[in-house]
This record gives C-alpha cells, structure tokens and sequence, in this order.
C-alpha cells in the first residue's frame, strides 16, 4: 500500500535540523524498519507523513578515529561496519554483531542509529555497544548533546531522543586493544536469525588478574543493560578465584528480577546461565 | 504530492513523476513494467525483490521512491546483453539452480552483486550473500554451486 | 537386451530456464489486462460467528462494486469432495481466514482502505480449537449440517491385534504429534477472471490444477465445463497448495469479472496467503506395538486424529494414504488402525507434498528405533527383521510383486553409505544430560527452579553427534482414491520440431522438461526440438490433478504413448522406403532413422517430410491409465495403489546442549524412484524435499491462538535458508517396474516425508532422549515441550 507522505531528501545536516525543528518529520535511512512498519500498519509509524532521508550527508556516514575516540556516523550501514578496518580491528564484538544482522540485504540499508533508536528489545548492536561505553551525540538547530547510550535508553520503544533531535554519531573511547570478549547471539535458525538471546562480554585479563570486566544483555531484556554490581564482584580477582557458576546464576537471577516469569523464561533464564557460563569460561582461559 | 525522480535504470537515464511514498518495488514493476523483480513477503525476509542500488543487493520492497533520486539502478533484466546469458544465469540452468523459478530473479542479483564485491568469494561468503533469499523449491545446493562455477568462470575470463 | 538411453538419465537443463533466469516468465500477477480491476477481501476478526449484518454505508458505491453470495448463479459452497466451502461466507463464520464479501474497483490501494471502512456485524460463537475435543458429545458443531464434526474414518483390520498383542514379550506405547504446515511457495497468489468475446469465461492465474479450478468455477457459475477456460501462469511453487484456495479466488475473480464486465484481478499478500490458505494436517498419534526379543513385530495398533479444520478440503484423500501407509514398509501379522479426521475452528488443511505421509513416518520411525533400544539392537537391524521383501504382504494385504521390492537396497545402500551402525553405536554410549531430565519432569517452574545449578552446568563438550534413519515405502500415484489416467498430446511438423502438452501441470518440478526428454527419447529427436504449451484446459483433456508424485509415472506414460503413436506411423514409411518387414526393429537415435544394424538410414527430418507428403498424420494424443486398484472400506483391505517407491535417510545432526539448537551436518538420501528421467531435475526434488523435510523437523510450525495464525510471515514462519541445512547426498536405485515411462516411478513426495523421522532419530541418538513432538525446536529440546505465550494464560509457567 502506498503510504501517504512527504519525503526530503538534503544535502546538509543543518538542513535536516531546520526541517526537523519546523515540522514533526522522522528520520528514515535504511528505511529497514518504518517501511515494513507500514505494510503491517504498525501503530509506532501510522501518524508519519514526513519523512528525511539522510543517506545523502555524507558525514552521518563516516567511521573515523579522533584522537582517542572512534567516531561511527549514524547513517553508517552494517555493511559498512562490517568492512571497517576501525571497528574490525578495534571494537570486533561490534563487527562481530553487526555480521549476524539481518540479511546481506538488510545490512546493505540498515543503519547502526537506526537499529536501536527505537529500542526493540532485539536490536543486535546494543550489547556491543553498552560493553564499550558508546556515547552518542545528538544534535538540534540550537544545541549538541553527548549522553551515554546506557542513558539514553530509556524503556522499551522509548529514548531520551527530542522530537526536534537527530542522533549524529555514536562515540566509543578507543581503549579495548588489550581486552577480548564475545558477542553472544541464539537465534531460532542460522541464517537471518531473530534474536532470542543476545549478551556481550568484555574482560582485560592482566597477570591473571581480570582488571577490568563488563557485560551487557541484549534480547534478554526489556532494554539492553550493563550489570555494574556483578562486573565489581570479579574486577580485580585473580582467574582462579573467580566462581563463574555463581555469576553466571547471579546474571540469572538478576534478569529474572528484572524480567519477571514471562511464557519464554522458562527456556531462556537456564539457557542464558549456561551460555554466560560457557562464555565467560572460555574468556578467562584466555581464548 | 508527486515528485519528480530521475535515476539510472539498467543503464539507461529514466525520470519520472511518482509518490515519494511508493516503494521501489512498485516503482519498477508498475511503472517501468519490469516484473522480473518479484513480491513475495513485503518485508524484507524473502529477497525475492532484490535489485542493485549503487551496485548493493537491497529489498526494494524496503526503499521508498523518494529516496532514490539519483542513484543506480540495476534489475534483473538489466544484468545481460540482448540474446546472451550473463555467466550467472547460464550457471544457474546448467546446475539445475531453477526450479519455480520465482525466487530466482533476486536470488541472481544477490549473487551478482556478491561477485562485483568478491570475485573470488568462499562458501562462507556465498552462504551470507544469498541466506536473505529464500527458496523453497530447490534446497540451495545447486544455486550454491553455480555461483561457485560462475566465480571460477568469470576469474578466468 | 537393456535399453541404450541417449537423453533419459542425463542431466537436461530445464525447457523453461531461459525465461527464468531472465525474469522473462510471466508469473499471475506479472500480467496486466485493459480496463483491470482488482478485488480485495472483505473478512471479521473471529474465528467462529454468525454474521448478522454487513454496513457498507460508509462506502462510497459509486466507486466500488460489491461482491457477495448473491452474485453467485450457481454453486454457493465448493469443495473437492464434501461441498461444504462457502465462497463468501455470508452466514456463518467458522475460520479466520474466511471471507465475506469482497470489493471490487480500480486502485488496490483506495479498496484496502475502503475494505476497513466495512463493519461486519457478528455473533461470537464458542471456538472449537483442539481437534481431540471434535467429537465429544456436546462438541460445538463446526457444520451443523452434516450433523457431525467428524470428517472422514478410515478402519484398517489385519489379523487379531489382541491375540497379537498376548504372543509378544514387550509392548511399547507412544504419543506423537506433528504441526499445522504451511506451503510457503514463494509466490502468493495471484488470479485474473475475464469475459472471453464467445461469452465464456477465462482464468489465468497460480494454478496447480487448472481442470480442477475449472470444475469448481463452472459450478459455481453454473456454466458448462466447457464454457470455462483455466490458462495456467507460470507458477511460483505449490507443494499442493495452489488447489482449494485457487479454486476458490478463481471463483470469486469470475463471479467478480462477470458482474463488473471487467477483468478481475485477486492478489494475495503474503499475510492474505497464509491466512486464508489450506495447510497441512497436524496429527496426533497413538501407536501401541508389541514385539519379541528376536525384533519380531507381532502388532499394532494406531489411532490418529488428523485436524481437518474448518472444511474438508481433501482430508479424505490425505488421511486415506495415512491409514494405508501408517505401519510403515513392515510386514506385521496384527494391525488394527483407526484414522479420523476431524472439523474444528482451526485454519483448514488439505494437500501439501507428502499428503499423510510425513505424520505416520515420523510416528512409525521413532517407534521403530525405540524398539531397537529396547532389545539392544541397532535401527538396521531391527528394519531388516520386519521390513518388506518380494512376497510380503502389506498392511492392506497386498501382496508385493511385479516390481523390485527395493527396501532392503535402499537401507543397505544409506546405511553403508554414511557408516551408520559403527557411528549410531558410538554416539549411543554418551549419556543424557541432566537438566534435560529435570525440565521434562514438570512444566511449572518457580524462579529458583530456573536457576541452574552448579552440577548441572555443562563442562563436556556443549555439541553432541547424532546420527539417524528413516525408512518408507509410498504408494506410487492416486491408487484408490479416484481415476487414474492422463492425456498427452503431441504434435510433430514437417520440419521435424514438434509440440508436447500434457494434462498434468508444470509446477515448478520441472515437468515440462522431463515430459519433453520422454518425446525425445522415444523419436530420437533432441529436447530443443520440442516446444512446450501453455497448460490450458482448452487445449488438453482432464488428466486428474497434479499430485501424488504422479506426473513422471502417469503423464509422463501418456506422453510416451503419443510419442510412440506418431513413431508407429514413421515406422511404416521407413519400412515401406526400404522393403523392411514387420519383425525388424526400427532405431531412432540423434536424429536418424535407421535399421537396428544401421544398413538402412535417413535423416529424422526427411523421413518426417515423406511422411507428411504421403498424409500421414504426425500429431496424436496419448493416453495412459493407472491399472485398476481396489479397496475395501470397512476393513481397510485391498490393493491399495498399484506399485510403491521406497526410500531412506540418513540424517547427522549435531546437538547443542545448552541451547537446544540443532545443525544438520549431512542428510543421505537413497530413494528408488524406478528409472530416473532427468537427473538434474531428479537431483533438485531430492535437495528440495529433503531441505523441506529439515524445516519440518526442526523450525516449521503455525502457531494459532483460538484458532489465529500468529505466524503471517517469513519473519515467524522459518522456513531453512541456505545457511540452515549441511551436505545433501542423493543417491538413486533405479528398480525395475513395469509401470510408466521405462518403469519410472515416484519422487517428489518420498524426498520429503522421511527427514523429520530421521532427524528426531538422529536426536534421539545424540542426546538420548526421544522427543515425540515436531518441530524438535530449541524449547522442545531443552524443555521437551513447546512454549507459546498461550502457557502464562494457562498458567503453567508461574
């Protein structure tokens, strides 16, 4: 069906700001989401009638590195993510997620901003993300702020966004060289699979020291989430006093409070602990 | 409100007047009566209406003609010359890649587009070019192996 | 003396490829005609009501036409065997998917709009969801009519089950269970109806079986059979479920065209697909047998309930091969089966490829494996102990004979070929893992249940191997579920091309093609010399649907029947030319025309232009018919299809404990389908259906609340992608038969129904533990059972 609407294409990001402060527009890029959004009527898309692209500026789509921070624009493609040297060599949980996104299709349109701008509780890139400390920038016609993506998550479906704001970058300090991780991802099929679990799990393992840990869940939450209470209790400790059991079952347990009983827990909470347990396992041996 | 568009189709200059909010897909099939590009699920799971745009296999039924301006556009009656098969199409027939043959037409732009991107590409590769497409009819092995026969073929030419 | 093929048996690249590759094909809705109008569904949001009134009055009527049951001259209710399909539901709704009106106009997008703005005013009747529940005393009548919800019984009686049961040392019972299954072609639907300048109606749309949708629009608009001509589009996949449905929109479009004096045009989404479509059976299955040390089986006894959904479609037929065919290829002296089919609420199912087959072998094979366990044998041996061999007799009591009993090759054969005993013996040693154990016992969990604990953590390797195998045998065709018989017509010109058309449709198998080797192979002629049809019931003769693998044995025995009515008459002009008598053998290869020792020859054309200028008549219509079968209802005795295929899978698998996934390294494929006609399209069903087969097995299901589908697309419904299914390895015994063209048999369906029975085997293996309900979905592996939002209003995950 057609929708209805008006659709500007510009040039500049001052441009995208004018219209944005002077009409209720929405922003399309990949148009991955809004444009099956209205072939099922989604309620989230049914009131748009004006529409920017932004795949024209060009700046929303750079990666680049400044000074100690990497510098991903928010138009960037998972395609493009994925063959980013930056990111491969230096955020790989990130490339790592963005390779399992959709299809080559979707990867080819599908923007990082636009993957979780509208906080789906699936949106693949947030763990990576939330393990790396992403900050991202938003931008009016009057004012810049830089918020941290963990703030700017609100609720499911809702962020910190304004209706006059554009999301312009996404912004991770440069530091993970000694750090390795995984980005953990179950789907019901291998290929363009639906998250059903997704977590990431960052750790810097010095002397057999974990001098620093991070984890963050994905499509087993409401919202994507860092753990900070159970990332202390390992920070510091040598490898082999570590009980990965135990926080394995504490993540767990924590999710479950967070969640509740829903129909899907009762597969996903004992499958989630023993992925994190595997996970974690393999990362403090040093793989 | 209609807008006016001009794009390049299958390597020929087109315009035309046309609501911003139709999809690319109906842009293609309706309007320039280019049915090869085929409608199987609407929302991007099925592939069956990938084109090249700037030289990528998308979904056109993702795209809105409004944000098309300017941009390449390749479909599947635009990949061979008058009265040759493209390496691909004539690989996909010797290997019994087509059956139904609905799912085709995008399943030959993915693989195409895999090829201007990785001549040379791996199973892997292959299996993440063409895993948004689906088929039912054929169980992908044959599809898989033709365009592994079509890379080796066209590395040589 | 055998045979020498020069095309039969050779990969032969597909008759309509070039169009294909192209996307020069022209599929339904790529066609567009003058003065077009499109219809769009008018449909409730209940599963079962009565409707009390329809509002159009915000419609605007100058712009729209109304479709409805009053526009219909003939027929109001259709269906295949009981009419009991409204074509617009005016009365009664008792499916989601049903219509009840439909809209007609210029601009598809102003109707859909237009649609929503109609208020259809219903009474809610209670809903009817589990099919087990149809035939209880005060069970909701779906159709109050027919005075019952059941649909069909089919009794089997072989011997006495309970003096079976007595002489047997162990007795094994188990409960299986098997989903609603959707086609998924690619294609959605797509029809257009018009008014033909004799003042008949045309259709031309995705058609499985064009003389079937023209039985079913000829009544409903009470038109001669004649009257109504069904062209058939190309046609983007069916796997049986482009027939009911068509027929139906077909129906609607000509009621439609007829009113409006336009051509109609009916385009399905792919949400509209799977709504409104037939889909497979689910099946719910008790089996009891009971067996001796030795392996011997001495009974069994079965009873299935088949959900037949709101109409009957064509579960009398698909629960008819089930009843047939539920014993699996084993001789057993004691068999006592019960198969129903039931109404209910739910979307209705009726044919998809392997038509109440792939339920009882998932059954029937499981069972068969835990026999083997069970006396510590392995699944080979045990299927040699009881399988057919030349002279067994069947279920049915039909005796095998006159064709290559080839189950014990085919077994061998994927047995040997994938090292099966060596690696199910290894994997049969690992032990189950624990919290499986503890999931299965119960279904209500507190959150400290939920909570792993530190002895169940997994610290062994979290990928475990499987191996499994299937075994069956299928009747080959219709057997005796109708007339069996197809027409082909050929037409040879001077030039020595010729023209090829069958009654059976392409469907995407690749029919047109393998029908043209046939014509080929028996003129000596090249495939490219023969240029296929339009499928168009005007042009050729009813030749029954396109189903049941039947198409290579019964169309493809017509084709060689016209073929050979023309070779029959050159035949005599070369006899004639060169003074040969009647007893010596007439060669005709690569496009000669010579005696067996090639003394004598001539070019094919030329023979072909002396011919035609002594008025021999170069075009024929061939015809084939099935020999007779027989059945006897009420015990379920007789010989039920005239000769069978035999087939077996061997399914490795890995299993991921923690998760529950499940990857399909490598699936052999043996499968005696008599002689193969084309091997790349031979090859391509076995890949297909095995890929099919995998998607039953581990991901495919349609979920449905009160009877609505939750799964309208392929973003719910998994169908395998390339990336979901390892090596597929097919492997043909060609069997000699007598049957068909060269004793070529059936294939399409046996590629199909085997995979999921080897796949839970496999499981089985891998994991130790039997899993008695498909999909074998990541829940059901971990939890051993399903999980849908329905749980927490049942309250059983708390």
């Amino acid at each position: 069906m057609i929708h209805e609407l008006k659709l500007a294409k510009p040039s500049s990001l001052d441009e995208v700001k004018r219209i944005l402060s002077s009409e209720n527009s929405k922003i399309i890029a990949g148009g991955t989401d809004i444009v099956p959004g209205f072939h099922i009527e989604s309620v989230r898309f049914k009131n748009i009638s004006s529409l920017i692209d932004i795949n024209s500026i060009a700046e929303l789509k750079e990666i680049k590195i400044i000074e100690n921070e990497i510098q991903i624009g928010s138009a960037a493609t998972f395609s493009s993510i994925v063959n980013s040297k930056i990111i491969s060599e230096n955020l790989p949980l990130l490339a790592k997620a963005a390779s399992q996104i959709g299809s080559k299709q979707i990867r080819n349109r599908a923007t990082i901003a636009g993957n979780f701008i509208n906080n789906a509780p699936c949106a693949d890139s947030i763990p990576p993300l939330l393990v790396y400390d992403a900050e991202i920038l938003l931008e009016s016609e009057k004012e810049k702020r830089r918020i941290p993506l963990a703030e700017f998550l609100v609720s499911s479906y809702k962020t910190k966004i304004q209706p006059n704001e554009i999301l312009t970058k996404i912004i991770i300090p440069n530091r993970y060289m000694n750090f390795h991780g995984l980005f953990y991802k179950l789907g019901r099929r291998r290929g363009v699979a639906i998250s059903r679990i997704t977590f990431a799990v960052l750790v810097r393992l010095e002397n057999e020291i974990v001098t620093d840990f991070k984890f963050a869940s994905g499509a087993i939450t409401p919202i994507g989430k860092r753990f900070h209470e159970i990332e202390k209790t390992i920070i510091g400790k040598r490898v082999n006093e570590i009980e990965v059991k135990l926080t394995s079952r504490n993540i767990g347990e924590e999710i479950l409070n967070i969640t509740g009983v829903r129909w899907s827990t009762t597969y996903k909470i004992p499958v989630l602990q023993q992925a994190v347990y595997q996970s974690i396992k393999k990362l403090l041996s040093g793989n | 409100m209609k807008i006016d568009l001009e794009f390049t189709l299958n390597g020929k200059n087109v315009s035309i007047e046309t609501e911003p909010g139709k999809r690319l897909l109906d842009l293609l099939r309706k309007d320039f009566k280019l049915t090869g590009t085929k409608e199987g699920c609407s929302i991007g799971e099925c592939g069956a209406c990938t084109i090249l745009l700037d030289k990528l296999a998308v979904n056109s039924c993702l795209i809105l003609a409004g944000q098309i301006n300017g941009s390449d556009i390749i479909t599947i009656e635009g990949i061979n010359e008058a009265d040759v098969l493209h390496t691909l199409q004539q690989k996909f027939l010797e290997h019994g890649a087509v059956q139904c043959g609905f799912c085709t037409p995008g399943m030959i732009i993915s693989a195409y587009a895999l090829l201007l991107e990785k001549p040379d590409p791996s199973y892997e590769d292959i299996l993440n070019a063409l895993e948004g497409n689906l088929c039912r009819c054929t169980g992908y092995k044959q599809i898989i192996s033709a365009v592994q026969d079509s890379a080796k073929e066209m590395m040589q030419d | 003396m055998k045979k020498e093929f020069s095309v039969v048996g050779k990969p032969v690249i597909r008759q309509d490829g070039i169009e294909k590759v192209t996307g020069k094909s022209k599929f339904a809705d790529d066609l567009v005609f003058p003065d077009m109008l499109f219809g769009v569904m008018i449909r409730t949001d209940h599963t079962h009501a009565i409707v009390k009134s329809v509002d159009y009055s915000k419609l605007d009527t100058n712009k729209f036409v109304i479709v409805n049951a009053d526009d219909i001259p003939g027929s109001k209710k259709v269906g295949a065997i009981v009419k009991d399909q409204p074509v617009f539901c005016n009365e009664k709704i008792v499916t989601p998917g049903d219509v009840v009106a439909m809209l007609v106009g210029e601009d598809l997008n102003e109707l859909r709009k237009a649609a929503k703005s109609v208020k259809v005013n219903c009474e809610e009747l209670p809903v009817l969801s589990d099919p087990l529940k149809a035939l209880d005393e005060n069970a909701m009548l779906i159709h109050p009519e027919l005075g019952s919800n059941k649909i069909v019984h089919y009794p089997l009686r072989k011997g006495d089950v309970d003096k079976g049961f007595g002489e047997s040392e162990y007795i094994l019972e188990e409960e299986y269970s098997t989903p609603l299954i959707e086609h998924a072609y690619i294609e959605p639907e797509c029809v257009t109806a018009f008014i033909e300048p004799n003042g008949g109606i045309k259709i031309i749309g995705s058609i499985q079986n064009p003389h079937t949708t023209r039985r079913v629009v000829a009544s409903v608009l009470n038109y001669p059979l004649a009257k109504v001509r069904v062209v058939q589009a190309e046609l983007g996949g069916s796997f049986g479920g482009k027939d009911d449905t068509m027929n139906i929109l077909s129906a609607r479009a000509a009621v439609a065209a007829l009113k409006t004096g336009s051509p109609v045009k009916i385009k399905y989404g792919r949400e509209e697909s799977i709504l409104e479509s037939y889909k497979r059976h689910p099946y719910f299955m008790k089996y009891k047998v009971g067996f001796n040390s030795d392996g011997k089986i001495k009974a069994m006894k079965i009873d299935i309930t088949a959900d037949g959904g709101a109409y009957a479609s064509l579960s009398p037929y698909v629960t008819w091969r089930s009843v047939v065919q539920a014993t699996g290829p084993y001789e057993i002296e004691n068999v006592h089966t019960d198969v129903t089919a039931v109404y209910t609420n739910n979307p209705y199912t009726g044919a998809m490829r392997g038509f109440g087959s792939p339920q009882p072998i998932f059954a029937q094979e499981s069972i068969m494996d835990e026999i083997a366990i069970r006396l510590n044998k392995t699944p080979v041996e045990i299927r040699k102990i009881n399988g057919f061999k030349s002279g067994s007799f069947t279920a049915s009591g039909h005796k095998l004979r006159d064709h290559d009993v080839n189950l014990f090759s085919v077994l061998e054969r994927a047995s040997d070929e994938s090292d099966f005993e060596a690696k199910w013996n290894e994997n049969q040693n690992g032990k189950s893992f624990d919290l499986f154990k503890r999931f299965a016992e119960k279904s209500i969990f507190s959150s400290e249940e939920l909570l792993v604990k530190d002895d169940e953590f997994c610290d062994e390797n979290i990928w475990k191997n499987g191996i499994g195998l299937a075994l069956s045998f299928r009747g080959c065709s219709l057997g005796a579920e109708g007339i069996d018989a197809a027409a082909a017509y050929f037409s040879l010109q001077t030039d020595g091309s010729a023209y090829l058309l069958s009654g059976l449709a392409e469907n995407g198998q690749g029919l047109r093609t393998t029908f043209s080797i046939i014509a080929a192979e028996e003129l000596g002629i090249s495939v490219n010399d023969i240029y296929y049809l339009e499928q168009d019931t005007g042009i050729i003769a009813d030749s029954g649907p396109t189903v049941a693998s039947r198409s290579t044995l019964m169309g493809g025995g017509a084709v060689k029947n016209a073929a050979e009515q023309v070779r029959k008459r050159l035949e005599i002009i070369f006899r004639e030319k060169f003074n040969l008598d009647e007893k010596e053998e007439i060669k005709f290869a690569n496009h000669v025309v010579s005696d067996y020792l090639g003394k004598v020859k001539i070019p094919f054309k030329k023979l072909v232009t002396l011919a035609s200028s002594k008025g021999v008549g170069l075009s024929s219509v061939g015809w084939y018919k099935g020999p007779d079968v027989y059945w006897e209802e009420k015990t379920g005795q007789g010989e039920a299809y005239f000769t069978y295929a035999y087939g077996c899978q061997v399914a490795e698998i890995k299993v991921n404990i923690i998760t529950g996934e499940v990857y399909i390294d490598k699936i052999t494929a043996v499968h005696d389908a008599g002689k193969i006609i084309n091997l790349l399209g031979a090859e391509g069903q076995v890949y297909g259906g095995v890929t099919q087969g995998a998607g039953y097995g581990l991901w495919e299901t349609v979920d449905k609340v009160e009877g609505k589908i939750r799964d309208l697309n392929f973003d719910q419904y998994l169908i395998p992608t390339c990336k979901d299914v390892g090596d597929i390895k097919p492997i043909f015994i060609e069997g000699e038969e007598k049957y068909g063209p060269w004793g070529a048999k059936s294939l399409g369906e046996p590629t199909l129904e085997l995979g999921a029975a080897a796949i839970a085997n496999a499981v089985r293996n891998a994991v130790g533990q039997r899993h008695r309900n498909l999909p074998i979905n990541l829940e059901e592996l971990i939890l051993s059972r399903k999980l849908s939002p329905e749980d927490l209003k049942r309250g059983s995950a708390v």
